[in-house]
């Protein structure tokens, strides 16, 4: 996972500035966005491991699926990633572009696992304080789990604020265990 | 049914329970990539620093080694066999620490700090990080008070000072530890507070040490580190560095101590396998690059301190009193290449160092010391004025029987001057021998070395030596009390002294037996 990253570095990079300078980075979200959906498909996926088809063509056959969705630089970078055999990074490409693209446009998405549905007024106080810590515009992704027993886990990136009753306990416990 | 610890008593468990702070705090975490040999690798942590200490599920630690783009690299303190791919780490925001003070005195602890001597915990109230920088230009001081080994080889010639850095070296099972022992049992005498650290050995040989100085009294004031041989390699790779800060508490308080790393090449290749396994290039012998620095890092921070340091470090609450640190690092060579890596590069780090010898060993010779190549670059300064005149001639008359007794044995008559200096040679160095666990007092060292240079052994045969010695030792002792209290605190040289001795030994020939 860590030399994936190192590896696809480059790529998305470049796809980010061109992006950025022909101000087409929704465009290129986009496109990132339905590569990676079309090479999770299990017959895609297949195909793409297949060792007797040349990337190339492994290429042209990933821009047939696609069809109108890929404009010629969407097919022109696929191309460039068969010329490498570098096609299994699309996913880790995507996840780079879309981290730098929201670092460009300020945006921070955070993931909040609670025990129970958030209420809109807690969604929105949540909002704000994250905002006010960040200094970023903040997308929520909500998500409930009732292991958590109560409270909520806030995510964003590497950072995580653990306010869950599941993590007091352990932390409760660890205490104890030192004894 | 389950045996009830102490510590379950309701009011402990509720004092616990109330005292604990959950509060809801942002931290740093990643994801364990991969586990392998007692290396994680985590994807995330983007705050964590060098050395710091990253906490994974269960209470379980590691310290963050390799700081890469996407990954980090961390060498886990302890079990990691629950550990797998997925589960979470996080930061600490603490660098490696480990607790230091007085409360240590007496103990028994591991790498970290944790006793392991089944005598209840540790309430130390300050804690240390394990690497620190060494004191700088300004807060040093030359090293003028001696650290007596109580061992005469090594106090006449190659004495050692508070703030020094000695190295013992040579083969296995020769006699390193035995010296490092004895001069943990000779500070009865001095009060300096002794560190040893046991990287690399068995549990079995640890616990004999600890006896040994329990029996002698001497663990009330020493800490015992260990990193046995089953303790993970990134224990090894600390233990010496724990064990320093340890006795750093000391030195930064007015005091002096002293820290016995035993040994240091075991210490290296823990570092090498660590090294290697975080997949950093190796080099010669397959250490890695900075094989140097570990040790060299480790050995600039014994050093003895002045007072303005001391005043500054507490505060105003020690005033006037100097600290020193001094180090005793062990090495071990195989079948006596000392031009080894490892070798050569803690020989030049350190301010000297005591050589024993296989074949002085075999033949009989303990402490196994070779005088020829054993040097003290800096501790002819610390000795006391007493020993200091003594010793002088015995390293030259030893140094001058060695190169005659090699030439001697092609001739088959000598003359005269010739077969004397063989002679008095020849009782040198059979007074040079001495029993372990049985470190001597300035007086008694200098009483018996008086007599070997004034020429009182001439007519005692060689193998009576250390009878004469003995004799000699328990009549100044009876007969000459004060005198002996004497030296021991002053440490004077005069010549009343000389006169005194003289008529001593003069008497004693004269009515003893031995």
């Amino acid at each position: 996972m860590a030399e994936l990253a190192t590896i696809a570095r480059p790529y998305a990079n470049a796809v980010f500035e061109l992006a950025k300078r022909d101000n087409h980075l929704e465009q290129w979200a986009r496109m990132l966005a339905v590569l990676n959906a079309t090479t999770q498909n299990e017959t895609v996926a297949l195909l793409l491991d297949s060792p007797d088809m040349p990337a190339s063509a492994k290429a042209y056959r990933l821009a047939e699926v696609c069809g109108d969705e890929l404009d010629d630089r969407g097919k022109k970078f696929l191309q460039s990633l068969a010329e490498h055999d570098r096609l299994a990074l699309i996913g880790e490409i995507r996840e780079q572009f879309e981290a730098l693209r929201a670092e460009e446009q300020k945006s921070l998405e955070v993931e909040v696992i609670s025990a129970y549905p958030l209420s809109d007024s807690q969604g929105d106080a949540l909002k704000q304080a994250l905002n006010r810590k960040f200094d970023k515009e903040i997308a929520i992704e909500s998500r409930v789990d009732q292991s958590l027993i109560g409270g909520a886990v806030i995510r964003a990136g590497d950072m995580v604020i653990d306010g869950s009753i599941r993590g007091k306990l352990q932390k409760l416990a660890e205490n104890l265990e030192q004894l | 049914m389950q045996q009830l610890n102490p510590s379950e008593i309701s009011d402990i468990i509720k004092n616990r329970i109330q005292g604990l702070d959950v509060k809801a705090e942002a931290k740093n975490e990643g994801t364990i990539v991969g586990v392998s040999d007692g290396i994680v690798r985590i994807h995330g942590l983007a705050d964590a620093q060098y050395g710091e200490m990253i906490e994974f599920d269960g209470g379980l630690y590691g310290m963050a080694l390799n700081l890469e783009r996407d990954s980090v690299g961390v060498v886990i303190l302890g079990d990691y066999e629950n550990l797998t791919e997925g589960m979470t780490a996080r930061c600490t925001g603490r660098i490696l620490e480990v607790p230091v003070g007085r409360e240590l005195l007496g103990r028994v602890v591991d790498a970290l700090g944790n006793p392991i001597d089944g005598k209840g915990p540790i309430n130390a109230a300050t804690t240390a990080p394990i690497e620190k920088v060494a004191p700088g230009v300004i807060a040093r001081q030359s090293v003028d008070q001696p650290v007596q080994i109580g061992l005469k080889c090594v106090d006449a010639m190659v004495p050692i000072g508070r703030g020094q850095r000695e190295l013992i070296i040579s083969d296995r099972q020769i006699g390193k530890t035995a010296i490092a022992i004895d001069a943990i049992i000779n500070q009865k005498r001095s009060g300096i507070k002794c560190v040893y650290v046991a990287i690399g050995q068995k549990m079995s040989t640890i616990a004999n040490i600890v006896r040994t100085l329990e029996e002698y009294g001497a663990m009330e004031y020493t800490t015992v580190v260990a990193a046995s041989a089953s303790d993970p390699a990134p224990m090894q790779f600390i233990a010496p560095y724990s064990g320093c800060s340890m006795g750093e508490f000391f030195r930064d308080h007015g005091e002096d101590a002293l820290v016995i790393y035993d040994d240091l090449t075991k210490q290296a290749w823990a570092y090498r396998q660590i090294s290697l396994l975080l997949k950093r290039p190796p080099g010669r012998e397959a250490y890695p690059g900075d094989v140097f620095y570990l040790h060299s890092r480790l050995l600039e921070r014994a050093a003895r301190v002045n007072a303005e340091y001391v005043e500054q470090y507490t505060n105003g609450e020690v005033k006037g009193q100097t600290g020193s640190l001094t180090a005793l690092p062990i090495i071990e060579t195989q079948a006596g290449d000392i031009s080894a890596f490892v070798p050569t590069n803690v020989i030049s780090i350190t301010d000297g160092q005591i050589f024993l010898e296989t074949q002085a060993f075999n033949s009989g010779l303990r402490p196994a010391m070779n005088p020829g190549t054993s040097v003290s670059r800096v501790g002819g300064s610390a000795q006391v004025p007493f020993m200091k005149k003594i010793s002088g001639g015995i390293k030259l008359a030893l140094a001058q029987y060695r190169e005659l007794a090699a030439f001697s044995q092609f001739a088959s008559d000598l003359d005269d001057a010739t077969r004397r200096q063989l002679e008095h040679g020849e009782r040198v160095t059979e007074l040079m021998k001495q029993k372990q666990y049985a470190p001597m007092s300035v007086a008694e060292m200098g009483t018996s070395l008086f007599a070997a240079n004034e020429g009182y052994l001439r007519d005692v045969e060689v193998d009576k030596v250390l009878d004469f010695e003995s004799a000699l030792l328990s009549y100044m002792r009876s007969e000459h009390a004060d005198f002996m209290n004497d030296i021991d605190e002053n440490g004077t040289y005069n010549d009343d002294v000389v006169a005194t001795l003289h008529e001593a030994i003069k008497k004693f020939k004269d009515t003893q037996s031995f």
